[in-house]
């Protein structure tokens, strides 16, 4: 054993060694920090074979002795020494793979991104990691000739820049002194370590020292692929030009507060606090909920919107009462609108006053026709608390290319316009413009200056072109922020060696398998899912006992036994948070093995599983619940429509068809019952894609899901299991069960729509409880259209919050309903393959019933919330995927429909009326589609209705639309168009 | 304090030497001269100011000398809530180590503590001497100056090592700056009001005298600079010290030993300030012991104690400024030349 001595340090040598700093806490106390700091001499300076520190670093050097030698101005070979700002401005030029000089990472940058900016912070240290990259981490700060202490009056930046002037200078002295000359061969030439750095002050200090250094903009011009790096370059200009630049600009803005003062306003309450939200029918409105009020707060116009992005946290002020005002009834398409606008034009002569007069004009006529009678809290952004800016897909906006530069490589200004309708233009430099157009590219916002009137961006990369499916596919994932790199070295590592091999083991009393598990083997047990499903978690049984009660079992994958809390598998897990499924692709939250081969309830195998077993009575009240991990060998694996089959053939008597009625007469009775206890029988759009064979992908038709009664079956069953899981695991786990809930809407969320039905169809919506709410949605009935009641329910759900997966410690009991399910309590824990939550659960209920002991982190209720926070949000970003995908296939599908037949015309509903247009729903698509008329029409909004050439047309009134895929001439952006064809033909007004 | 106890030979013994001419004390002092003096300031890192005081411990022998540490602390305050003062506040505590009284019992130790904290809190928190930055927002939030003393061990003349120590460690503390962060709905603009709080008076000249409407602000404060250990506390040249007559009317000498305290009948305790180009200033008095004295000489003893007092606090301005160096450019220099 090495002895281990410890240097204390007198008292006398503390104000050196000692970093000292002060913290304010969230309460408002001021707390004394110390840190001490032991200095060393033998941290190593990570490049290969450097006599003086290969022998001690760990990790093993990573630099090439000679650095690069690919850049014009360093012929000897360079290392670069980034300075903080290059990563907090220029992240993408740094991580894209043509970036391959060897960089040195200084701590002392490090932990300055770190304090800057978390996001930035995980991208640098994924950076590290990049295996095609040669990244050292150079603790500079621990090394006793590097290490620096704060003079008097050093701000912390000046200190900062001077540690990482002087850990060049010590590289550039190591690599002198490690490789002197050798007497009779020639000196070979020394390799630098180069500052890199935008801050001038930092540049001119490191010169009159004698270092090298050199601007981002002036190495990369120096570099191999100059040109395509370029472009990675974010929009930060060089101070000098700013200055004059933004002088000469008149500010379109209103500058933000400064920061520390916006959250002293939220902390006081005159300012709130919440999400940004864009209107996707109106650019020049946005609102903001906050907890305040009731009814989100509105932002009308560019200066109240102030810069805010869609997703950002921002400050808003709300505005006197009076001041306050209705959401505006018209469309405006901002690239309708902004036609006109020139990229260079309002780039450097300020702003034409013709699409400024034009803004206000549509503004004012908008606000005479604002209703006062739904006035609702307006106000406008003062500063912003959180930027979510990320990477957007988007599409070069081809007339903000000059004519005469639509071939030329020389770099111009573009606008490129984000596919979302939710996020404004977004103006970029670029000098690959003629071969971006038709593609679809990833631009990052850098910034929005006050006097600008879009956002500046760089671009990323290319996806491809348009309508390719991988470039649609990729643009749908990174549009939806869905992880789908394929997984790891390291979590592959956590899969069972055997690989797809593996097979439960012999029953024996020494397997580990075996412990503890009920080997279920026998019974008849099978599973019933969609077709081509291939991850199957759930398999059931039912048979009669002798006392004349019912057993009933369901059986889930039994996932947690092969993912094991906080290794790598699980961490990734944990950050998918869910399987998202498009409809020609899943991306799977777990390797592709256990999803479908050794978790996936195979027929004919044996698996383990984790069973939920029921006895209940023949009116389906539970007499009696056990949990119990085992082993089970599926009968059969069902279609919904085979299972329904079976069912329904009275001549069949086997076991497996008897268990399926069992399961079926029982589902009735709970389904019965959970009606009666309040239940909401929700609808969403659900459409089935016809693909031409199983290996294109090139859809052929749509159609309506259809729905069996095995398909309740199945869900009773399962929401009886989460229910019963759910109790079990709060019992045991009150502070830290991982629960769902959803909890009731307010009733303002309805007004709306209550008016609306009252109005058109003289129908009432209780709203006061589930219950009510469900029996009046059974009212709304309309004999003549039977997809009304359908389209209620569709626009009833949109009305109501979202569930979310809680930990039970965090919010009050009360509070735990599942308003939409109508259960006191409610879990998940049925799709432990495809949903994390569900393994958290898994392994909730197996400390529960005394398996196994829980992993300390499901003690801990911070850990829970963080985890579950981020399944939420994975949870909610994987339904808009799926739907986006949805949405594109259906486009496909209509498009190639419509070469067919030359036209595809369908019968819709009317949701909303607008002054300028109608927002319908084509059922038979599941598809929303805006209508607009360009002559004026008559609008009634109190009645929610428009008149064309004398015709009248209302919510809820069946139209006939025409559809078409038409592609965006400047975008290539292909969008559904819709015009109607009957009572009136809308072609002409268009 | 009565740590000792003496027979009559012995406080006869005591007398007589120091009435003697030249008079003779035991360590061979002269009547007005002090123990040796050492002061160490800093020796708390996590405090905001600190010190460490011994009177007279030339020797090795822990036993032999008067010991106390002194620690600032800062915290903030609520005033809102009715905690804090506008203006900030200091709260003097003195604790004894059961060592620097052992052979007094766990309640006398109490008692004794509670006398020492009684004086030392009613001198240093009078109002006259609060630093001027000690306030963060006016009727929001203010500092809370905690002065902590602990005695190590008391070999006489308790009352001046305190004041010392108390001076020492104040002068070495640091207020962290803070920054008014303020929004003002009333007028939707929000300003950022700079500077520490000694400058609060800027906002009020900001509002127009005929705005009689109660102005909602919002203001909270942020750290300047959090690395920063911040400005020192102001009107540190106006920390008193203390100097303890002993009397033996007319006779009296300064920093009795416990032996030579428990033989003097009573004492004088006077705290002159010393404020920056202002006259000294007499900030208490104190009389212990059962005898008394007349009016005309406690004036002549006043008198004689300032000469000594203005003594002892250039001795320890001086110190404790080569206490300042020696803790900042020196130990830079010596980690230079060390590494």
């Amino acid at each position: 054993m090495s002895e281990i001595t410890i240097r204390k340090r007198s008292l006398e040598d503390a104000v050196v060694t000692q970093r000292k700093f002060f913290k304010k806490t969230a309460k408002g106390k001021i707390i004394k920090v110390i840190r001490e700091r032991y200095l060393r001499d033998d941290i190593g300076c990570g490049i290969l074979h450097c006599r003086e520190c290969s022998a001690t670093s760990s990790p093993p050097p990573c630099l090439p002795p000679d650095g690069a030698l690919d850049h014009q101005q360093f012929p000897t070979g360079h290392f670069v020494l980034p300075d903080t700002n290059v990563f907090l401005s220029q992240m993408d030029l740094m991580e894209s793979h043509l970036f391959r000089t060897p960089i040195v990472l200084l701590q002392t940058v490090l932990e300055e991104v770190r304090h800057r900016s978390l996001p930035l912070y995980n991208r640098l240290k994924a950076l590290v990691k990049m295996e095609d990259k040669q990244t050292w981490v150079f603790y500079n700060e621990f090394r006793s000739e590097t290490a620096i202490v704060r003079n008097e009056g050093e701000t912390p930046n000046d200190r900062n820049d001077r540690g990482i002037r002087k850990a060049t200078a010590w590289y550039n002295t190591h690599l002198s002194m490690t490789r002197p000359p050798i007497r009779g061969k020639q000196q070979k030439l020394l390799p630098v370590v180069v500052l890199l750095t935008d801050d001038v002050a930092n540049r001119q200090n490191a010169e009159k020292e004698g270092m090298p250094s050199v601007s981002i903009r002036q190495y990369v011009e120096g570099m191999k692929d100059a040109s395509q790096l370029a472009d990675l370059l974010s929009a930060e200009r060089d101070e000098s030009i700013e200055a004059t630049v933004a002088s000469r600009r008149p500010q379109l803005y209103p500058d933000y507060l400064p920061n520390a003062t916006v959250l002293t306003g939220i902390k006081a309450g005159h300012l709130h606090q919440g999400h940004y939200n864009a209107n996707e029918f109106n650019y020049l409105e946005g609102s903001v909920s906050v907890p305040a009020f009731a009814k989100p707060v509105l932002l009308v116009g560019r200066e109240n919107m102030n810069r805010a992005v869609h997703g950002d946290i921002v400050a808003v002020e709300v505005f006197n009462k009076t001041d306050w005002k209705a959401p505006a009834d018209e469309v405006i398409d901002q690239e309708v609108a902004l036609k006109n606008d020139d990229v260079e034009d309002s780039d450097e002569e300020g702003e034409p006053l013709g699409l400024v007069a034009e803004e206000q004009r549509i503004l004012r006529e908008e606000e005479s026709a604002r209703q006062a009678a739904e006035r609702q809290p307006t106000g406008r952004v003062v500063g912003i608390v959180k930027r979510n800016w990320r990477a957007y897909v988007c599409h070069i906006d081809r007339t903000s290319l000059t004519s005469s530069s639509k071939t030329s490589i020389s770099q111009q200004t573009v606008f490129a316009t984000p596919v979302s309708r939710l996020l404004p233009r977004i103006r970029m430099r670029t000098r690959q413009a003629p071969s971006l157009l038709g593609q679809k590219i990833l631009v990052t916002i850098d910034r929005w200056d006050s006097a600008s009137r879009y956002p500046e961006g760089h671009f990323v990369r290319a996806l491809g072109r348009v309508e390719s499916k991988e470039a649609e596919q990729e643009s749908l994932l990174l549009e939806f922020d869905v992880p789908y790199r394929p997984f790891g070295k390291a979590i592959l590592d956590c899969l069972p060696p055997e690989g797809e091999q593996w097979t439960v083991p012999l029953k024996g009393d020494d397997s580990p398998e075996w412990r503890d598990r009920e080997d279920l083997r026998d019974l008849t047990i099978c599973s019933i899912d969609p077709p081509g499903c291939q991850d199957i978690d759930d398999a059931l049984h039912a048979r009669k006992l002798l006392n004349g009660n019912i057993e009933a079992g369901v059986h889930i994958a039994d996932v947690s036994h092969f993912v094991s809390p906080e290794n790598p598998m699980d961490t990734e897990a944990a950050s998918r948070g869910t399987t998202v499924y498009l409809v020609d692709k899943r991306i799977d939250m777990l390797p592709a093995l256990l999803g479908t081969n050794l978790c996936s309830l195979r027929p004919y195998v044996e698996r383990l599983a984790f069973s939920v077993i029921w006895e209940l009575s023949p009116e389906a009240e539970i007499v009696n619940v056990r949990f119990t991990k085992s082993v089970i060998k599926s009968k059969s694996a069902f279609t919904y429509e085979e299972a329904q089959l079976r069912k329904d053939d009275p001549n069949l008597h086997d076991e497996l068809s008897e268990g399926i009625r069992l399961l079926n007469h029982i589902a009735i009775k709970l389904k019965a019952g959970r009606i009666a206890a309040g239940a909401l029988n929700l609808a969403s759009p659900e459409v089935k894609i016809h693909m031409e064979s199983a290996e294109s992908s090139d859809p052929i038709d749509v159609e309506q899901k259809q729905l069996h009664e095995t398909n309740s079956l199945v869900e009773e069953f399962m929401l009886l299991a989460n229910i019963s899981v759910a109790r079990k695991i709060q019992e045991t786990f009150p502070q830290t069960a991982v629960l769902r809930r959803h909890m009731p809407p307010p009733p303002e969320n309805f007004e709306r729509l209550q008016d609306i039905l009252r109005k058109r169809k003289g129908l009432a919506l209780d709203v006061s409880s589930s219950g009510a709410l469900a029996a009046s949605l059974d009212k709304c009935i309309d004999p003549s259209e039977p997809a009304f009641n359908t389209l209620v329910r569709i626009m009833a759900t949109r009305c109501m919050l979202s569930a979310e997966y809680f930990c039970s410690g965090s919010v009050s009991p009360d509070t735990f309903k599942h308003y939409g399910l109508a259960s006191p309590i409610y879990t998940h824990f049925t799709s432990p393959i495809r949903r994390y939550a569900d393994i958290l659960a898994h392994r909730q209920l197996a400390a529960a019933i005394g398996h196994s002991t829980l992993h300390p982190t499901l003690h801990s209720k911070q850990h829970v919330e963080r985890v579950l926070s981020v399944v939420n949000r994975r949870h909610r970003m994987a339904q808009m995927a799926g739907r986006a995908s949805v949405e594109f296939y259906v486009g496909l599908a209509v498009k190639a429909r419509g070469e067919k037949t030359a036209r595809v015309v369908e019968e819709a509903l009317v949701i909303r009326t607008f002054r300028n247009g109608l927002n319908v729903f084509v059922s038979s698509l599941g598809i929303e589609g805006l209508i607009r008329f360009k002559r004026d029409i008559d609008f009634d909004a109190e009645n929610y209705s428009v008149t064309v050439d004398d015709v009248r047309i209302a919510v809820f009134d069946k139209v006939t639309v025409r559809i078409e895929v038409e592609q965006d001439k400047n975008t290539q952006r292909g969008k559904v168009k819709m015009t109607l064809t009957s009572p009136v033909d809308s072609s002409a007004l268009q | 304090m009565a740590t000792v106890s003496l027979s009559k030979a012995e406080v006869a013994y005591i007398k007589t030497s120091l009435e003697a001419t030249p008079p003779l004390r035991s360590d061979g002092r002269g009547l007005y001269d002090y123990r040796t003096i050492a002061l160490e300031t800093g020796v708390a890192p996590l405090a905001n100011g600190s010190a460490h005081l011994k009177f007279g411990q030339a020797s090795e022998q822990a036993t032999e000398g008067t010991e106390v540490i002194a620690a600032a602390r800062l915290e903030v305050e609520d005033v809102e809530s009715g905690e804090g003062v506008n203006g900030g506040r200091i709260s003097c505590t003195v604790s004894c180590s059961p060592s620097a009284y052992p052979h007094s019992s766990a309640a006398a130790i109490e008692d004794i503590q509670h006398d020492y904290t009684a004086l030392l809190h009613e001198v240093i928190s009078h109002p006259s001497l609060r630093p001027s930055n000690l306030s963060i927002l006016r009727d929001l939030k203010s500092w809370l100056l905690n002065l902590d003393i602990l005695v190590l061990s008391d070999a006489g003349n308790i009352y001046d090592a305190l004041f010392v120590a108390a001076q020492a460690a104040l002068w070495d503390t640091k207020v962290p700056r803070t920054r008014t962060v303020e929004y003002s709905a009333a007028t939707s603009k929000a300003r950022v009001a700079l500077g520490g709080s000694g400058d609060m008076d800027v906002d009020s000249v900001e509002q127009s005298g005929f705005n009689v409407r109660d102005v909602k602000t919002a203001a909270d404060f942020e750290l300047e600079d959090y690395w920063d250990e911040g400005e020192p506390l102001r009107g540190g040249d106006a920390w008193p010290v203390c100097v303890t007559l002993n009397l033996y009317p007319p006779l009296y000498y300064l920093d009795a030993t416990s032996t030579e305290e428990v033989a003097t009948p009573s004492r004088l305790l006077v705290m002159y300030s010393f404020p920056a180009d202002q006259p000294p200033r007499l900030q208490g008095m104190r009389l212990l012991g059962p005898s008394e004295i007349g009016l005309p000489l406690i004036k002549t003893l006043t008198q004689t104690a300032q000469t000594y007092a203005t003594d002892l606090s250039c001795a320890l301005r001086a110190k404790l400024k080569d206490e300042d160096l020696r803790r900042t450019e020196k130990a830079r220099q010596r980690f230079a030349s060390v590494r």
